[in-house]
Protein backbone atom coordinates (compact mmCIF):
# COMPACT_ATOMS: atom_id res chain seq x y z
CA UNK A 1 0.00 0.00 0.00
CA UNK A 2 1.65 3.26 -1.22
CA UNK A 3 2.14 5.83 1.23
CA UNK A 4 -0.82 8.36 -0.35
CA UNK A 5 -3.38 5.77 0.14
CA UNK A 6 -2.09 5.94 3.82
CA UNK A 7 -2.51 9.52 4.12
CA UNK A 8 -6.38 9.14 2.19
CA UNK A 9 -7.60 7.37 5.45
CA UNK A 10 -6.30 10.17 7.28
CA UNK A 11 -8.89 12.55 5.65
CA UNK A 12 -11.71 10.22 6.48
CA UNK A 13 -13.81 10.93 9.71
CA UNK A 14 -16.17 7.92 10.84
CA UNK A 15 -19.73 8.45 12.06
CA UNK A 16 -21.21 5.59 14.69
CA UNK A 17 -24.51 5.25 14.99
CA UNK A 18 -25.26 4.69 18.38
CA UNK A 19 -28.28 6.15 19.29
CA UNK A 20 -31.58 3.49 18.71
CA UNK A 21 -33.75 2.42 21.51
CA UNK A 22 -32.82 -1.51 20.78
CA UNK A 23 -36.51 -2.42 21.37
CA UNK A 24 -36.13 -6.03 19.26
CA UNK A 25 -33.34 -7.05 21.89
CA UNK A 26 -35.61 -6.29 25.08
CA UNK A 27 -34.99 -6.94 28.15
CA UNK A 28 -31.24 -6.66 27.26
CA UNK A 29 -31.61 -3.22 26.48
CA UNK A 30 -33.70 -2.92 29.57
CA UNK A 31 -30.60 -0.41 31.22
CA UNK A 32 -27.77 -0.28 28.18
CA UNK A 33 -28.07 0.77 24.60
CA UNK A 34 -27.75 -2.03 22.26
CA UNK A 35 -24.40 -1.38 21.08
CA UNK A 36 -23.12 -1.80 25.14
CA UNK A 37 -24.59 -5.35 25.01
CA UNK A 38 -22.72 -7.99 25.92
CA UNK A 39 -21.35 -9.67 23.12
CA UNK A 40 -19.18 -13.57 22.81
CA UNK A 41 -18.18 -14.00 26.68
CA UNK A 42 -16.13 -10.59 26.83
CA UNK A 43 -17.17 -7.79 24.20
CA UNK A 44 -19.86 -5.81 23.32
CA UNK A 45 -21.52 -5.40 20.12
CA UNK A 46 -19.63 -1.93 19.57
CA UNK A 47 -16.42 -3.43 20.03
CA UNK A 48 -16.60 -5.55 16.41
CA UNK A 49 -16.72 -2.15 14.56
CA UNK A 50 -14.66 -0.33 16.87
CA UNK A 51 -12.00 -3.22 16.20
CA UNK A 52 -12.67 -2.62 12.16
CA UNK A 53 -11.84 0.79 12.43
CA UNK A 54 -8.78 0.64 14.67
CA UNK A 55 -7.27 -2.15 12.22
CA UNK A 56 -7.99 -0.40 8.86
CA UNK A 57 -6.12 2.40 10.29
CA UNK A 58 -9.23 5.00 10.99
CA UNK A 59 -8.70 7.17 13.97
CA UNK A 60 -10.89 9.67 14.08
CA UNK A 61 -14.04 8.51 15.92
CA UNK A 62 -17.68 9.81 16.88
CA UNK A 63 -19.84 7.32 18.46
CA UNK A 64 -23.73 8.95 18.68
CA UNK A 65 -25.32 8.36 21.29
CA UNK A 66 -28.60 9.05 22.30
CA UNK A 67 -30.52 6.43 25.09
CA UNK A 68 -29.32 4.79 27.90
CA UNK A 69 -25.74 5.62 26.87
CA UNK A 70 -24.44 5.27 29.97
CA UNK A 71 -22.82 1.64 29.81
CA UNK A 72 -21.65 2.53 26.20
CA UNK A 73 -19.99 5.83 27.63
CA UNK A 74 -18.48 3.44 30.25
CA UNK A 75 -17.32 1.11 28.12
CA UNK A 76 -15.45 3.46 25.68
CA UNK A 77 -13.82 5.56 28.15
CA UNK A 78 -12.33 2.34 29.84
CA UNK A 79 -11.34 -0.20 26.60
CA UNK A 80 -11.04 2.24 23.98
CA UNK A 81 -9.04 5.21 25.20
CA UNK A 82 -6.25 4.16 23.18
CA UNK A 83 -5.83 6.99 20.62
CA UNK A 84 -3.84 9.56 20.95
CA UNK A 85 -5.08 13.27 21.22
CA UNK A 86 -1.54 14.75 20.07
CA UNK A 87 -1.85 12.68 16.48
CA UNK A 88 -5.35 14.24 16.21
CA UNK A 89 -6.54 10.73 16.61
CA UNK A 90 -10.08 10.33 18.66
CA UNK A 91 -12.67 8.65 20.13
CA UNK A 92 -15.73 10.86 20.80
CA UNK A 93 -19.03 10.18 22.01
CA UNK A 94 -21.33 13.02 21.14
CA UNK A 95 -25.12 12.82 22.83
CA UNK A 96 -27.67 15.16 20.95
CA UNK A 97 -25.93 18.52 21.37
CA UNK A 98 -29.55 20.21 20.64
CA UNK A 99 -27.21 22.82 18.66
CA UNK A 100 -29.53 23.19 15.94
CA UNK A 101 -32.60 22.15 16.93
CA UNK A 102 -34.25 21.06 20.23
CA UNK A 103 -35.15 17.56 19.61
CA UNK A 104 -33.67 14.57 20.28
CA UNK A 105 -32.61 12.56 16.56
CA UNK A 106 -35.78 11.66 14.08
CA UNK A 107 -33.55 9.13 12.48
CA UNK A 108 -30.18 8.29 11.42
CA UNK A 109 -29.81 11.42 8.45
CA UNK A 110 -31.02 13.48 11.41
CA UNK A 111 -28.46 12.50 13.88
CA UNK A 112 -25.61 13.63 11.26
CA UNK A 113 -27.13 16.70 10.35
CA UNK A 114 -27.27 17.39 14.10
CA UNK A 115 -23.48 17.45 14.39
CA UNK A 116 -23.36 19.04 11.19
CA UNK A 117 -20.50 21.13 13.33
CA UNK A 118 -18.30 18.26 13.90
CA UNK A 119 -18.04 17.73 10.05
CA UNK A 120 -17.34 21.01 9.55
CA UNK A 121 -15.15 21.36 12.33
CA UNK A 122 -12.86 18.31 11.26
CA UNK A 123 -13.50 19.05 7.57
CA UNK A 124 -13.02 15.85 6.37
CA UNK A 125 -13.02 14.68 2.87
CA UNK A 126 -14.96 11.54 2.93
CA UNK A 127 -17.30 10.42 6.04
CA UNK A 128 -18.06 6.90 6.86
CA UNK A 129 -20.90 6.21 8.56
CA UNK A 130 -21.59 2.82 10.73
CA UNK A 131 -23.92 1.21 12.65
CA UNK A 132 -23.21 0.10 16.22
CA UNK A 133 -24.67 -3.30 16.55
CA UNK A 134 -23.34 -5.04 13.62
CA UNK A 135 -20.90 -7.97 13.86
CA UNK A 136 -18.44 -8.27 10.62
CA UNK A 137 -14.50 -8.24 10.22
CA UNK A 138 -13.94 -5.42 7.02
CA UNK A 139 -11.24 -4.14 5.87
CA UNK A 140 -12.57 -0.32 5.32
CA UNK A 141 -9.46 0.88 3.79
CA UNK A 142 -10.38 -1.14 0.72
CA UNK A 143 -14.10 0.58 0.19
CA UNK A 144 -11.93 3.60 0.39
CA UNK A 145 -9.95 2.39 -2.40
CA UNK A 146 -12.91 1.49 -4.18
CA UNK A 147 -14.79 4.66 -3.67
CA UNK A 148 -11.71 6.62 -5.05
CA UNK A 149 -11.15 4.46 -8.13
CA UNK A 150 -15.01 4.98 -9.12
CA UNK A 151 -14.51 8.57 -8.31
CA UNK A 152 -18.33 7.87 -6.57
CA UNK A 153 -20.40 10.38 -4.76
CA UNK A 154 -21.17 7.64 -1.79
CA UNK A 155 -20.10 4.09 -2.03
CA UNK A 156 -22.73 1.65 0.07
CA UNK A 157 -21.13 -1.84 1.42
CA UNK A 158 -23.39 -4.93 -0.09
CA UNK A 159 -23.76 -8.23 -0.07
CA UNK A 160 -25.93 -11.29 -0.77
CA UNK A 161 -28.32 -12.29 1.59
CA UNK A 162 -31.25 -15.56 1.47
CA UNK A 163 -33.96 -14.10 -0.53
CA UNK A 164 -36.34 -14.78 1.93
CA UNK A 165 -34.79 -12.19 4.56
CA UNK A 166 -34.51 -9.42 1.77
CA UNK A 167 -36.95 -7.54 3.28
CA UNK A 168 -34.78 -6.61 6.31
CA UNK A 169 -32.74 -4.67 4.42
CA UNK A 170 -32.38 -2.08 1.75
CA UNK A 171 -31.73 -4.05 -1.71
CA UNK A 172 -30.04 -2.90 -4.24
CA UNK A 173 -29.94 -3.27 -8.33
CA UNK A 174 -26.60 -2.27 -9.83
CA UNK A 175 -25.33 -2.40 -13.47
CA UNK A 176 -22.42 -3.97 -14.74
CA UNK A 177 -19.89 -1.31 -13.21
CA UNK A 178 -21.38 -1.69 -9.87
CA UNK A 179 -23.13 1.60 -9.93
CA UNK A 180 -26.32 1.35 -8.15
CA UNK A 181 -29.51 1.78 -10.62
CA UNK A 182 -32.20 0.87 -8.23
CA UNK A 183 -33.02 0.79 -4.00
CA UNK A 184 -35.53 -0.51 -2.35
CA UNK A 185 -35.51 -0.22 1.28
CA UNK A 186 -37.30 -3.13 3.20
CA UNK A 187 -39.46 -4.26 0.01
CA UNK A 188 -41.97 -6.58 0.66
CA UNK A 189 -40.88 -9.00 -2.53
CA UNK A 190 -37.29 -8.59 -2.85
CA UNK A 191 -35.63 -9.13 -6.26
CA UNK A 192 -33.64 -11.87 -6.77
CA UNK A 193 -29.92 -11.19 -7.87
CA UNK A 194 -29.35 -11.92 -11.55
CA UNK A 195 -26.92 -14.56 -10.66
CA UNK A 196 -28.23 -16.54 -8.45
CA UNK A 197 -32.04 -16.89 -7.64
CA UNK A 198 -31.75 -17.84 -4.01
CA UNK A 199 -30.42 -14.27 -2.45
CA UNK A 200 -30.55 -10.86 -2.94
CA UNK A 201 -27.92 -7.89 -3.04
CA UNK A 202 -28.96 -6.29 0.09
CA UNK A 203 -26.95 -2.55 1.79
CA UNK A 204 -25.43 -3.47 5.01
CA UNK A 205 -25.90 0.06 6.63
CA UNK A 206 -22.16 1.14 5.37
CA UNK A 207 -21.96 4.59 3.73
CA UNK A 208 -19.10 6.84 3.11
CA UNK A 209 -19.80 9.74 1.65
CA UNK A 210 -17.76 12.63 -0.10
CA UNK A 211 -18.35 15.01 2.69
CA UNK A 212 -19.81 17.74 0.31
CA UNK A 213 -22.66 15.57 -0.90
CA UNK A 214 -23.34 14.20 2.64
CA UNK A 215 -23.90 17.76 3.81
CA UNK A 216 -26.07 19.07 1.01
CA UNK A 217 -28.09 15.81 0.97
CA UNK A 218 -28.43 16.04 5.09
CA UNK A 219 -29.40 20.03 4.61
CA UNK A 220 -31.91 18.73 1.64
CA UNK A 221 -33.58 16.43 3.95
CA UNK A 222 -33.92 18.29 6.94
CA UNK A 223 -35.98 21.00 4.76
CA UNK A 224 -38.46 17.80 4.28
CA UNK A 225 -40.66 16.12 6.06
CA UNK A 226 -39.07 12.84 5.77
CA UNK A 227 -38.13 9.90 8.22
CA UNK A 228 -35.16 11.34 8.16
CA UNK A 229 -33.60 7.81 7.53
CA UNK A 230 -30.42 7.51 5.10
CA UNK A 231 -32.35 3.83 3.92
CA UNK A 232 -35.78 5.48 3.40
CA UNK A 233 -34.91 8.94 2.32
CA UNK A 234 -31.91 9.95 1.33
CA UNK A 235 -30.08 7.24 -0.50
CA UNK A 236 -33.13 6.27 -2.84
CA UNK A 237 -33.38 9.98 -3.82
CA UNK A 238 -29.67 10.56 -4.67
CA UNK A 239 -28.72 7.38 -6.41
CA UNK A 240 -30.83 9.52 -9.85
CA UNK A 241 -28.37 12.56 -9.33
CA UNK A 242 -25.14 11.05 -7.84
CA UNK A 243 -22.40 8.61 -8.60
CA UNK A 244 -23.66 5.36 -6.30
CA UNK A 245 -21.70 2.46 -5.75
CA UNK A 246 -22.10 -0.93 -4.55
CA UNK A 247 -18.87 -2.40 -2.87
CA UNK A 248 -19.04 -6.09 -2.42
CA UNK A 249 -18.25 -6.64 1.04
CA UNK A 250 -15.41 -9.36 0.96
CA UNK A 251 -14.84 -10.55 5.12
CA UNK A 252 -11.46 -9.60 6.36
CA UNK A 253 -10.55 -13.66 6.61
CA UNK A 254 -12.32 -15.93 4.02
CA UNK A 255 -13.61 -14.66 0.63
CA UNK A 256 -16.30 -17.90 0.45
CA UNK A 257 -18.49 -17.02 3.33
CA UNK A 258 -18.97 -13.26 3.96
CA UNK A 259 -19.91 -13.08 7.87
CA UNK A 260 -21.89 -10.29 8.92
CA UNK A 261 -24.78 -10.51 11.34
CA UNK A 262 -27.24 -7.25 11.96
CA UNK A 263 -27.87 -7.89 15.66
CA UNK A 264 -31.85 -6.90 15.25
CA UNK A 265 -33.67 -9.50 17.29
CA UNK A 266 -32.83 -11.41 20.14
CA UNK A 267 -33.21 -14.26 18.58
CA UNK A 268 -30.02 -13.03 15.82
CA UNK A 269 -28.47 -12.39 19.24
CA UNK A 270 -28.44 -15.78 20.19
CA UNK A 271 -27.84 -17.19 17.06
CA UNK A 272 -24.64 -14.91 16.31
CA UNK A 273 -23.41 -15.87 19.53
CA UNK A 274 -23.87 -19.24 19.02
CA UNK A 275 -21.52 -19.06 16.21
CA UNK A 276 -18.67 -18.25 17.60
CA UNK A 277 -19.42 -21.72 19.72
CA UNK A 278 -19.19 -23.90 16.84
CA UNK A 279 -16.40 -26.42 16.15
CA UNK A 280 -15.48 -24.20 13.12
CA UNK A 281 -16.55 -21.00 13.78
CA UNK A 282 -17.51 -19.06 10.68
CA UNK A 283 -16.58 -16.17 12.66
CA UNK A 284 -13.20 -15.98 13.71
CA UNK A 285 -12.03 -14.02 16.97
CA UNK A 286 -8.61 -15.89 17.13
CA UNK A 287 -7.13 -13.83 14.48
CA UNK A 288 -4.14 -11.92 15.70
CA UNK A 289 -3.86 -10.16 12.27
CA UNK A 290 -7.45 -8.64 13.35
CA UNK A 291 -7.80 -8.42 17.26
CA UNK A 292 -10.95 -7.86 18.46
CA UNK A 293 -10.25 -5.30 21.25
CA UNK A 294 -12.67 -4.59 24.46
CA UNK A 295 -12.00 -3.44 27.89
CA UNK A 296 -11.72 -6.58 30.50
CA UNK A 297 -11.65 -6.28 34.19
CA UNK A 298 -9.02 -7.96 36.03
CA UNK A 299 -10.12 -11.68 36.80
CA UNK A 300 -8.26 -14.69 38.06
CA UNK A 301 -8.04 -17.44 35.42
CA UNK A 302 -11.08 -19.81 34.76
CA UNK A 303 -11.21 -23.03 37.07
CA UNK A 304 -12.91 -26.29 36.98
CA UNK A 305 -13.18 -28.49 40.39
CA UNK A 306 -13.62 -32.05 40.19
CA UNK A 307 -15.55 -32.78 43.38
CA UNK A 308 -14.56 -36.41 44.84
CA UNK A 309 -16.59 -35.36 47.91
CA UNK A 310 -19.71 -36.18 46.31
CA UNK A 311 -21.51 -39.55 46.79
CA UNK A 312 -21.35 -40.02 43.14
CA UNK A 313 -18.21 -38.60 41.86
CA UNK A 314 -18.33 -35.54 39.93
CA UNK A 315 -16.30 -34.56 36.94
CA UNK A 316 -16.72 -31.19 35.21
CA UNK A 317 -17.37 -31.90 31.27
CA UNK A 318 -16.78 -28.49 28.94
CA UNK A 319 -17.31 -28.95 25.59
CA UNK A 320 -17.71 -26.31 22.61
CA UNK A 321 -17.89 -23.70 24.98
CA UNK A 322 -16.26 -19.80 25.44
CA UNK A 323 -15.22 -19.65 29.40
CA UNK A 324 -14.13 -16.43 30.48
CA UNK A 325 -11.81 -15.63 33.31
CA UNK A 326 -13.03 -15.41 37.20
CA UNK A 327 -15.69 -18.82 36.25
CA UNK A 328 -15.26 -21.60 38.65
CA UNK A 329 -17.11 -24.84 37.06
CA UNK A 330 -17.77 -27.50 39.82
CA UNK A 331 -18.86 -30.42 38.93
CA UNK A 332 -21.07 -29.50 36.30
CA UNK A 333 -21.92 -29.78 32.53
CA UNK A 334 -21.60 -27.01 30.02
CA UNK A 335 -21.90 -28.14 26.55
CA UNK A 336 -22.47 -25.48 23.73
CA UNK A 337 -22.27 -21.58 26.32
CA UNK A 338 -20.99 -19.00 26.40
CA UNK A 339 -19.92 -17.98 29.90
CA UNK A 340 -18.86 -14.10 30.57
CA UNK A 341 -16.33 -13.77 33.24
CA UNK A 342 -16.97 -14.28 37.45
CA UNK A 343 -19.76 -17.03 37.00
CA UNK A 344 -20.10 -19.95 38.96
CA UNK A 345 -21.51 -23.05 38.41
CA UNK A 346 -22.68 -25.32 40.96
CA UNK A 347 -22.21 -29.36 40.88
CA UNK A 348 -24.90 -31.38 39.08
CA UNK A 349 -26.06 -28.52 36.76
CA UNK A 350 -26.27 -28.64 33.24
CA UNK A 351 -25.98 -25.97 30.89
CA UNK A 352 -26.81 -25.96 26.95
CA UNK A 353 -26.66 -23.99 24.31
CA UNK A 354 -27.22 -20.71 26.26
CA UNK A 355 -25.21 -17.13 26.85
CA UNK A 356 -24.56 -16.45 30.55
CA UNK A 357 -23.33 -12.61 31.69
CA UNK A 358 -21.42 -11.61 34.20
CA UNK A 359 -21.30 -12.59 37.99
CA UNK A 360 -24.16 -14.71 37.63
CA UNK A 361 -24.31 -17.55 40.10
CA UNK A 362 -25.62 -21.26 39.23
CA UNK A 363 -26.79 -23.14 42.06
CA UNK A 364 -27.05 -27.06 42.48
CA UNK A 365 -28.82 -29.23 39.76
CA UNK A 366 -29.87 -26.77 37.85
CA UNK A 367 -30.81 -27.15 34.08
CA UNK A 368 -30.49 -24.82 31.39
CA UNK A 369 -30.95 -25.07 28.00
CA UNK A 370 -31.23 -22.34 25.04
CA UNK A 371 -30.93 -19.28 27.67
CA UNK A 372 -30.22 -15.83 28.05
CA UNK A 373 -29.01 -14.94 31.17
CA UNK A 374 -28.43 -11.43 31.95
CA UNK A 375 -25.94 -10.08 34.14
CA UNK A 376 -26.04 -10.67 38.23
CA UNK A 377 -28.64 -13.20 38.32
CA UNK A 378 -28.97 -15.86 41.12
CA UNK A 379 -30.20 -19.33 38.97
CA UNK A 380 -31.51 -21.49 42.92
CA UNK A 381 -30.52 -24.96 43.64
CA UNK A 382 -33.27 -27.78 41.50
CA UNK A 383 -34.17 -24.40 39.19
CA UNK A 384 -35.12 -25.22 35.50
CA UNK A 385 -35.17 -23.16 32.57
CA UNK A 386 -35.47 -24.01 28.89
CA UNK A 387 -37.64 -26.74 29.52
CA UNK A 388 -41.11 -25.37 29.56
CA UNK A 389 -42.51 -22.72 27.65
CA UNK A 390 -45.12 -21.77 29.59
CA UNK A 391 -43.53 -21.88 32.38
CA UNK A 392 -41.16 -19.98 31.39
CA UNK A 393 -43.05 -17.42 29.39
CA UNK A 394 -45.04 -16.96 33.01
CA UNK A 395 -41.43 -15.28 34.38
CA UNK A 396 -39.41 -14.54 31.64
CA UNK A 397 -39.11 -13.32 28.18
CA UNK A 398 -39.23 -15.89 25.37
CA UNK A 399 -38.36 -15.41 22.05
CA UNK A 400 -40.45 -17.38 19.12
CA UNK A 401 -38.09 -19.86 18.27
CA UNK A 402 -37.66 -20.67 22.14
CA UNK A 403 -35.13 -18.76 23.24
CA UNK A 404 -35.44 -17.46 27.35
CA UNK A 405 -34.24 -14.48 28.47
CA UNK A 406 -33.40 -13.71 32.01
CA UNK A 407 -33.03 -10.05 32.88
CA UNK A 408 -30.37 -8.10 34.13
CA UNK A 409 -30.82 -8.32 38.11
CA UNK A 410 -33.26 -10.36 38.40
CA UNK A 411 -34.51 -12.21 41.60
CA UNK A 412 -35.39 -15.78 41.35
CA UNK A 413 -35.13 -16.56 45.30
CA UNK B 1 -49.55 40.01 1.59
CA UNK B 2 -46.40 38.99 1.77
CA UNK B 3 -44.94 39.04 5.33
CA UNK B 4 -41.09 39.22 5.56
CA UNK B 5 -39.07 38.48 9.22
CA UNK B 6 -36.18 41.12 8.72
CA UNK B 7 -33.95 40.24 11.53
CA UNK B 8 -30.58 42.78 11.74
CA UNK B 9 -28.98 43.75 14.98
CA UNK B 10 -27.91 47.22 13.12
CA UNK B 11 -30.79 50.02 14.21
CA UNK B 12 -29.83 51.89 10.74
CA UNK B 13 -29.77 49.07 8.43
CA UNK B 14 -32.85 47.83 9.87
CA UNK B 15 -34.72 50.74 9.27
CA UNK B 16 -33.51 51.31 5.47
CA UNK B 17 -34.38 48.15 4.66
CA UNK B 18 -37.31 47.82 6.68
CA UNK B 19 -38.61 51.41 4.22
CA UNK B 20 -37.16 49.86 1.22
CA UNK B 21 -39.15 46.50 1.36
CA UNK B 22 -42.28 48.50 2.80
CA UNK B 23 -42.00 50.51 -0.26
CA UNK B 24 -42.23 46.99 -2.61
CA UNK B 25 -45.62 46.70 -0.72
CA UNK B 26 -44.35 43.89 1.55
CA UNK B 27 -45.29 43.57 5.44
CA UNK B 28 -42.47 43.74 7.48
CA UNK B 29 -42.06 42.20 10.83
CA UNK B 30 -38.06 43.43 12.29
CA UNK B 31 -36.15 41.61 15.24
CA UNK B 32 -32.84 42.69 16.46
CA UNK B 33 -31.12 39.53 17.22
CA UNK B 34 -31.58 35.53 16.82
CA UNK B 35 -33.41 35.15 19.92
CA UNK B 36 -36.08 37.73 19.25
CA UNK B 37 -36.28 36.62 15.29
CA UNK B 38 -37.05 32.70 16.74
CA UNK B 39 -40.11 34.07 18.88
CA UNK B 40 -41.12 36.42 16.07
CA UNK B 41 -41.32 33.55 13.84
CA UNK B 42 -43.71 31.52 16.24
CA UNK B 43 -46.27 34.81 16.33
CA UNK B 44 -46.18 35.75 12.91
CA UNK B 45 -45.34 32.60 10.40
CA UNK B 46 -43.58 35.06 8.28
CA UNK B 47 -43.54 33.89 4.36
CA UNK B 48 -39.38 34.91 4.00
CA UNK B 49 -36.99 35.41 7.04
CA UNK B 50 -33.61 37.67 6.10
CA UNK B 51 -31.11 37.14 8.51
CA UNK B 52 -27.90 38.80 9.22
CA UNK B 53 -25.35 36.53 11.12
CA UNK B 54 -23.54 38.72 13.22
CA UNK B 55 -25.51 39.54 15.83
CA UNK B 56 -25.83 39.63 19.91
CA UNK B 57 -27.49 36.80 21.77
CA UNK B 58 -28.14 34.35 19.04
CA UNK B 59 -26.08 34.70 15.65
CA UNK B 60 -28.17 34.40 12.42
CA UNK B 61 -26.93 30.97 11.52
CA UNK B 62 -28.34 29.23 15.16
CA UNK B 63 -31.29 30.93 14.61
CA UNK B 64 -31.86 30.01 10.92
CA UNK B 65 -30.83 26.15 12.56
CA UNK B 66 -33.44 26.17 15.74
CA UNK B 67 -36.23 28.08 12.55
CA UNK B 68 -35.57 25.14 10.22
CA UNK B 69 -36.06 22.85 12.73
CA UNK B 70 -39.69 23.79 13.64
CA UNK B 71 -40.58 25.42 10.30
CA UNK B 72 -39.42 24.09 7.67
CA UNK B 73 -41.54 25.86 4.84
CA UNK B 74 -40.59 29.11 5.74
CA UNK B 75 -37.20 30.10 3.18
CA UNK B 76 -33.99 32.01 4.94
CA UNK B 77 -31.95 34.57 2.76
CA UNK B 78 -28.62 35.11 4.95
CA UNK B 79 -28.00 39.05 4.44
CA UNK B 80 -24.58 39.46 5.58
CA UNK B 81 -21.24 41.77 5.40
CA UNK B 82 -19.39 38.75 5.16
CA UNK B 83 -18.64 36.42 2.49
CA UNK B 84 -16.52 33.79 4.68
CA UNK B 85 -19.63 32.14 6.31
CA UNK B 86 -20.49 31.13 2.70
CA UNK B 87 -17.86 27.96 4.10
CA UNK B 88 -20.20 26.75 7.13
CA UNK B 89 -21.85 23.98 6.58
CA UNK B 90 -24.64 25.25 8.26
CA UNK B 91 -24.83 28.83 5.87
CA UNK B 92 -25.81 25.80 3.27
CA UNK B 93 -29.41 25.79 4.84
CA UNK B 94 -30.03 28.91 3.70
CA UNK B 95 -32.28 29.52 0.39
CA UNK B 96 -29.70 32.13 -0.85
CA UNK B 97 -26.78 33.92 0.31
CA UNK B 98 -26.63 37.74 -0.03
CA UNK B 99 -23.71 39.71 0.53
CA UNK B 100 -24.97 43.16 1.98
CA UNK B 101 -24.57 46.19 -0.22
CA UNK B 102 -25.96 50.04 -0.48
CA UNK B 103 -27.48 48.74 -3.26
CA UNK B 104 -30.24 46.23 -2.50
CA UNK B 105 -31.54 44.58 -6.61
CA UNK B 106 -29.56 41.22 -6.01
CA UNK B 107 -31.63 41.23 -2.20
CA UNK B 108 -35.14 42.12 -3.60
CA UNK B 109 -34.15 39.46 -6.73
CA UNK B 110 -33.30 37.02 -4.19
CA UNK B 111 -36.26 37.33 -2.09
CA UNK B 112 -38.93 37.45 -5.49
CA UNK B 113 -36.81 34.00 -6.88
CA UNK B 114 -37.11 32.27 -3.57
CA UNK B 115 -41.00 33.14 -3.24
CA UNK B 116 -41.31 32.10 -6.44
CA UNK B 117 -39.63 28.66 -5.79
CA UNK B 118 -41.29 28.13 -2.22
CA UNK B 119 -44.60 28.49 -4.30
CA UNK B 120 -44.05 26.23 -6.76
CA UNK B 121 -42.85 23.44 -4.57
CA UNK B 122 -46.50 24.00 -2.15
Amino acid sequence: MSLSNIQTYDKILTIILAGGQGERLYPLTKDRAKPAVPFGGIYRIIDFTLSNCLNSGLRKIVVLTQYKSFSLDRHLRLGWNVFNNELNEYIEQIPPQQRISDQWYQGTADAVYQNIYTLEKEQPEMVLILSGDHIYKMDYRKMALFHREKKADLTIACMDVPLDEGKRFGIIQTNEDNRIIGFHEKPSAPIPSPNNPEVTFASMGIYLFNTRTLVKAIIGDAKQNTNHDFGKNIIPEMIHSKRVYAYPFTDKNNNDLSYWRDIGTLDAYWKANMDLVQESPAFNIYDKDWPIRTYKAQYPPAKTVYQKDLPDERTDMIINSIVSGGCIISGAKVEGCILSPDIRVDPHSEIYDSIIMENVRIGRNVKIRKAIIDKSVNIPDNMSIGYDREEDSKHFTVTDSGIVVVRKEMHLI
Amino acid sequence: MTTILLVEDDKNQRLLYEQELKHDGYDVVTASDGKEALEKVQKQLPDIVIMDINMPKMDGIEAMGRILSKNKAIPVIINTAYTNYKDSFMSWVADAYVVKSSELSELKGKIKEVLANKAKDS
